[in-house]
């Protein structure tokens, strides 16, 4: 194929963006208009400020992406828009905006999966290598998905309650040291020793994850020795979090390495961030013999641009869609 | 002046294309939860229908609010994408403005009204003149129906809504609409908005405090 030039757009939850993908893996431009300011108001997005916010702001973030890459409506070869999941009346704006612009310029319509598209922003660092584990962490999603080839998915397992991103936030409140609770506890984990004790969550034979068990652990601790009398370290006990997360996602990441053929394992989402956790999964990973990929900052939290890296297999595939797509705001990946 | 009108505030879809003043072909039609899978979809069946292109249109006039909040974000966000992709005038109107100049009663005060549950309304009070002589608000249907004791008989309810008490069914005059509105003031496509008259309840909860 010649070169292809995917227009995305993503607005799943409070961030409106858009990007230009060439070939799937380089990044011509990108854009993020994020509206947290507006949602920190309020103790967590109010989703129908969200919806208010991304129709203020679509046009604009179409635009400056153009601009920014030099480019024309004419020169895009298809448009790719994440259709779900997410909050359904912030996934329309952007759905709408991009059928509008299949509409005008009579270009395909491709729509992407959320999670694809964290998992190909790995695309955007280093081709990928098939077959490929993906582990998808952050504050809506704890997923192991495998890709025996280009653009196919299968869940292996997810999260039976709270996602991983979820639970870090809910421990921070605990423990009171603010939000958002990730990259926060990540750090305080470095200065912590081995004073706690926590069960390994969901510690089975299953690819599933289960944290809400580990939260009440946190709290009950936390209270125990509250009324013990005792302050609660809260660097060990971010220690002691962090190292029971980062040891069930790699023990289930490992088991699934041992059991398929996996070439590269990547890892996707706002929780791939994480320093701990990426450094227990890198080890695992040279131990085993697999590729690890991981994406940059920017393309680990949402942003277009791994929905334009993820439209562009999608596009090869030839999973094209008419006007009448609907958003949805809970859809299996397949 | 090749015109497209768009309203989705409702549950209805009702678009339409002129051409110099000449209704080409119009859709009504009762979409209810499909709206935002139908619309677009609709509009270009009668783009091809009727040979047009999308990028021939010159001029368009949308229905910003107040009504349904999902359904007036749709019909915005399709207007604004395609006045600024084409670089072509937007035009703004309220639901409440087409529904009074849709009125074929011959009294000389329209009263729309939407239903926004819970006992309150959207509505406004025009003039034979189209004026709003109580400009368009959210509003508890009781406090309304005292606004309009002052106008004696001499007034209608449109609605498309159900209300127990009687009015003219809405049913858009789009010609009408559109030769009455085609002059007004355009808006920059990255400033064209909803017109919701009525705060999300994260912010009334907010200001109540």
């Amino acid at each position: 194929m010649e070169e292809v030039f995917i227009l995305a757009i993503e607005s799943s939850c409070d961030e409106t963006s858009c990007a230009i993908v060439k070939n799937g893996k380089e990044v011509i431009s990108n854009v993020v208009l994020s509206q947290i300011d507006i949602h920190t108001n309020f103790g967590g997005v109010v989703p129908e400020i969200a919806s208010r916010n991304h129709v203020r702001n679509i046009t604009i973030v179409i635009e400056e992406c153009l601009n920014k890459a030099n480019m024309k409506m004419e020169d895009i070869t298809a448009i790719a828009v994440t259709y779900g999941p997410g909050l359904i009346g912030s996934l329309l704006i952007g759905l709408e905006a991009a059928k509008t612009l299949s509409f005008i310029y009579n270009k395909p319509l491709v729509p992407v999966h959320h999670i694809a598209g964290h998992i190909y922003a790995n695309n955007l660092e280093k081709e990928m290598q098939y077959p490929v584990l993906a582990l998808v962490i952050s504050g809506g999603h704890t997923e192991l998905v495998y890709l025996k080839e280009e653009y196919s998915f299968e869940v292996l397992g997810g999260t039976l309650d709270d996602a991983v991103g979820e639970c870090y936030d809910k421990v921070a409140r605990v423990i009171d040291v603010g939000y958002p609770g990730g990259p926060i506890i990540d750090k305080m984990a470095t200065l912590g020793k081995p004073n706690y004790k926590l069960p390994l969550p969901l510690n089975d034979d299953s690819y599933n994850f289960s944290f809400s068990g580990l939260k009440s652990a946190v709290i009950n601790l936390a209270h125990n020795e509250k009324q013990r009398g005792n302050s609660i370290n809260k660097e060990d006990l971010s220690f002691a979090f962090q190292d029971v997360v980062s040891n069930i996602l790699t023990k289930k990441t490992q088991k699934a390495i041992q059991n398929l053929n996996v070439k590269n394992f990547v890892i996707a989402g706002g929780v791939a961030a994480n320093s701990g956790i990426r450094k227990k999964l890198q080890e695992m990973c040279e131990k085993e013999g697999v590729e690890f990929t991981f994406p940059k900052i920017e393309y680990c939290t949402d942003n277009a641009a791994m929905i334009g890296a993820a439209g562009y297999f999608a596009y090869k595939k030839g999973d094209t869609s008419s006007l009448d797509i609907n958003a949805k705001s809970t859809v299996e990946l397949s | 002046m090749r015109i497209l009108y768009l309203d989705t505030s409702s549950s209805f879809l009702y678009s339409a294309l002129i051409d110099n003043n000449v209704l080409l072909d119009e859709i009504k039609e009762e979409l209810n939860q499909n709206l935002s899978t139908q619309a677009l979809f609709k509009i270009e069946e009668m783009f091809h229908k009727n040979n047009i292109l999308p990028n021939s249109i010159e001029k368009i006039i949308v229905v910003n609010g107040p009504g349904s909040f999902t359904g007036v974000r749709i019909g915005i966000t399709i207007a604004k994408t395609y006045a600024w992709c084409l670089n072509i005038p937007v035009i703004a109107i309220s639901s409440l403005e087409a529904m009074a100049v849709s009125s074929k009663s011959k009294v000389d005060f329209k009263v729309p009204i939407i239903d926004a549950r819970r006992n309150y309304v959207y509505s406004s009070i025009f003039d034979s003149n189209y004026n709003s002589i109580l400009k368009g608000q959210y509003i508890k249907l009781d406090a309304l129906k005292v606004a309009v004791k002052s106008l004696g008989d001499n007034f209608i309810f449109v609605s498309n809504d159900d209300f127990e008490f009687p009015h003219e069914k809405y049913d858009p005059d789009i010609l009408k609409i559109v030769k009455i509105f085609s002059s007004r003031e355009c808006v920059n496509p990255h400033l064209l908005d909803a017109n919701y008259l009525k705060l999300t309840e994260a912010e009334e909860k907010q200001s109540d405090n």
